[in-house]
């Protein structure tokens, strides 16, 4: 799948994400990575373990002095791994060791006369202001363990790994799930616009049964429906030229007899001339017409598409010596392609008579025939270039429909009903090629065809 | 000159009417049918000098036809066929059609090409010299071929075909030529009759003695019939 920076796949993955990240900092935030907010039931019995501990410390030195209070606190630490420390009203140490510690809990104690808590890394520091018996003012100062669990660095960077990861895989697994039919309908309305009528989104998301689904049942009665209209418009065109012939063909032996029972008659010649060009007309109709409408496959051989066009350019010749222009035609490389003779035929014939029809009276029509290596595979090029006015630049991708005419030139009198350029662009479509005309300096227009190469026999 | 009867097989009534009243200027007597399978039953129980068969026919379609009548009959056949329906046009030769014409067509063209394969009927019945090349052996007036003692099941147009490349064995007749003489008419362009029929005679010739290739086409010219004793 090709992504692009603006993608719904991306926006909605991302989104989804960072969602997700987000909630789960702000979780950790509130629940773990605040000191001082644990629950208060916990805090009085750390207090009160303090307490106690303090008020047997301060009985000690009172009664024993401060020695026998620092190995009291010493036993102690001893037994329950709780570290203290006793303190003066005015914070100075004395009894225990390592009092140096608990200088944050000391000023804090001395400015509030509370306890103050902090807890660390599963080590709770307390401190608090005791009153002995005597009334004389002390500060206890004592660590204890938490007992909850100690969380190394790596401990956490794999968890914050496995959730990203699994947070990761969801919103991936999401995002596809919501855009993938949406890229394959993308796909198969591009087929369709492409001229693939018969192009369906596929079977297994319409059985989708939300929004999506709908869309893509919508999409395929849609694509259906264009499919309907346009071979039933093709297959009327296809029928109207067949039935067209019978009346012509009837016309033409009528005109024959007329001719025979009264003689010549220019008017005779006029008729004739009209039915030939409706005969050659839909004779093209048709061949245009079957090639849009006929998906049964073309019979395909092996041809010298240089040796086909050679006799083509022979009978073009013919035609063209009455009219003083020449052919010119280079041939470079082998040039074989699979196809049909007849078509290609039929489409080289075009292409090389709409040329010699519009190239200037004593100019020639060039045509050009080789192989190809681009990108994309071999290709066979044929190039036909006729010196005549050309086509303007804004009509050029207009010439190959069928009866279209150029508003300035190409006039009805030069014979062509303007389906000879259509006939070329179907039959390269048909052998998967493409054509493309062009203007050519200082005139002329040149028409391009280029079909894939055969491979070696 | 005794009328030449020529049945026509087509559905169209009116073209059918029309051209027998053409035709018969030209003093052919003409007979019109428009199913196949009559048409057919119609061809084998008289004697015609020419068909005319429309491939589009109501009941037995045109090449279906043809196929039936050339496994016992050597009438020459004209076909007629619709634009744009090539390959049953070439399938129409291969099977054993003597030419063909796109519909529309121009009736002068038509009693041309009739008139073209008569004649080439005619004329061929009347030459009585047997030509030998090799071991290609053929008898122009019971117009029989044979090829190393086996017969050869030719069409009219087929044997006038390889009739003329025997007259000129060993050397190039040109497409131009062959299509004169062979289909009484001028090559016109994009014309490929010739070709089809020079096939058929090359599959008969290979299925009758599979001796390798007899006619040899020469690019851009024609056809040539290989005289072995000269290679050899």
């Amino acid at each position: 799948m090709r992504l692009h920076k603006h993608s719904l796949f991306l926006k909605i993955f991302l989104w989804f994400w960072a969602t997700v990240i987000v909630i789960g900092i702000a979780l950790v935030v509130t629940f773990l990575l605040q000191p001082g907010r644990m629950s208060s039931r916990w805090h009085d019995s750390l207090a009160n373990a303090a307490r106690y501990s303090g008020a047997v410390a301060v009985e000690e030195a009172e009664l024993h002095g401060t020695p026998a209070a620092s190995f009291y606190m010493k036993q102690m630490g001893g037994s329950t791994h709780m570290h203290a420390c006793l303190f003066d009203e005015a914070g100075n140490a004395i009894a225990g060791e390592g009092c140096e510690l608990f200088a944050r809990n000391i000023s804090l104690v001395r400015s509030k006369q509370n306890v103050s808590i902090f807890t660390r890394d599963g080590i709770a520091r307390v401190a608090m202001p005791i009153q002995s018996s005597g009334g004389r003012k002390y500060i206890y100062a004592a660590e204890i363990p938490t007992g909850t669990p100690t969380i190394s660095r790596t401990a956490i960077a794999v968890r914050v790994c496995v959730v990203l990861l699994v947070s990761f895989c969801i919103c991936y697994l999401l995002a596809r799930y919501l855009t993938v039919p949406i890229l394959r309908l993308r796909e198969a309305s591009q087929l369709l616009a492409a001229g693939d009528l018969s192009t369906r989104a596929s079977a297994d998301m319409e059985r989708r049964n939300d929004e999506l689904g709908f869309l893509v049942r919508d999409f395929n009665a849609m694509a259906g429906r264009i499919e309907e209209l346009i071979s039933r418009q093709r297959q009327l065109i296809y029928d109207i030229s067949h039935e067209l012939r019978s009346p012509l063909a009837r016309l033409n032996v009528a005109l024959d007899l007329a001719r025979e029972r009264k003689g010549n008659n220019s008017a005779f010649d006029h008729m004739e001339q009209d039915i030939e060009r409706m005969s050659e007309m839909i004779g093209r109709m048709l061949t245009v017409a079957k090639l849009d409408t006929s998906s049964a496959p073309v019979q395909m051989t092996r041809i010298d598409l240089s040796e086909l066009v050679s006799q083509v350019v022979r009978s073009a010749e013919f035609e063209l010596r009455e009219r003083d222009n020449a052919v010119r035609l280079t041939i470079r490389g082998l040039c074989f392609v699979r196809g049909n003779a007849e078509l290609l035929q039929s489409a080289v014939e075009n292409v090389i008579r709409n040329a010699a029809r519009y190239t200037t009276s004593d100019a020639s029509v060039d045509i050009h025939v080789e192989r190809l290596e681009r990108e994309d595979g071999s290709f066979i090029l044929l190039s036909v270039r006729d010196y005549g006015v050309g086509v303007p630049e804004s009509e050029l991708s207009n010439i190959f429909r069928p009866f279209y005419r150029v508003a300035n030139d190409r006039d009805r009198q030069s014979g062509g009903a303007g389906l000879g350029l259509a006939i070329a662009d179907r039959v390269a479509r048909v052998h998967g090629g493409t054509v493309r005309a062009q203007n050519a300096a200082p005139q002329g227009l040149r028409v391009d065809i280029f079909i894939p190469a055969a491979g070696k026999e | 000159m005794r009328m030449a009867r020529v049945l026509i097989i087509d559905d169209d009534v009116e073209l059918c009417r029309l051209l027998a009243e053409r035709l018969s200027t030209e003093d052919f007597s003409i007979e019109a049918i428009h199913n196949g399978q009559r048409g057919l039953e119609r061809v084998l129980s008289h004697d015609y000098a020419l068909v005319i068969l429309d491939l589009m026919l109501p009941g037995m379609k045109g090449l279906d036809v043809l196929r039936h009548l050339r496994e016992r009959s050597t009438v020459p056949v004209l076909i007629l066929t619709a634009r744009g329906e090539d390959v049953d046009r070439i399938l129409g030769l291969e099977i054993g059609a003597d030419d063909y014409l796109p519909k529309p067509f121009n009736p002068r063209e038509l009693i041309a090409r009739i008139h073209a394969i008569l004649r080439r009927t005619n004329y061929t019945k009347n030459a009585t010299v047997p030509l030998v090349v090799d071991d290609i052996r053929l008898d122009s007036t019971a117009r029989e071929a044979w090829i190393n003692k086996t017969q050869l099941d030719l069409t009219g147009v087929e044997f006038s075909l390889l009739e003329t490349l025997l007259h000129h064995a060993g050397h190039v007749v040109t497409r131009e030529h062959l299509t004169e003489v062979v289909l009484g008419r001028k090559l016109g362009p994009f014309d490929r009759v010739i070709d089809v029929h020079i096939s058929n005679v090359r599959r008969k010739l290979t299925h009758a003695a599979d001796a390798g290739e007899r006619i040899k086409a020469v690019r851009g010219s024609g056809y040539l019939l290989v005289v072995r004793s000269e290679v050899t």
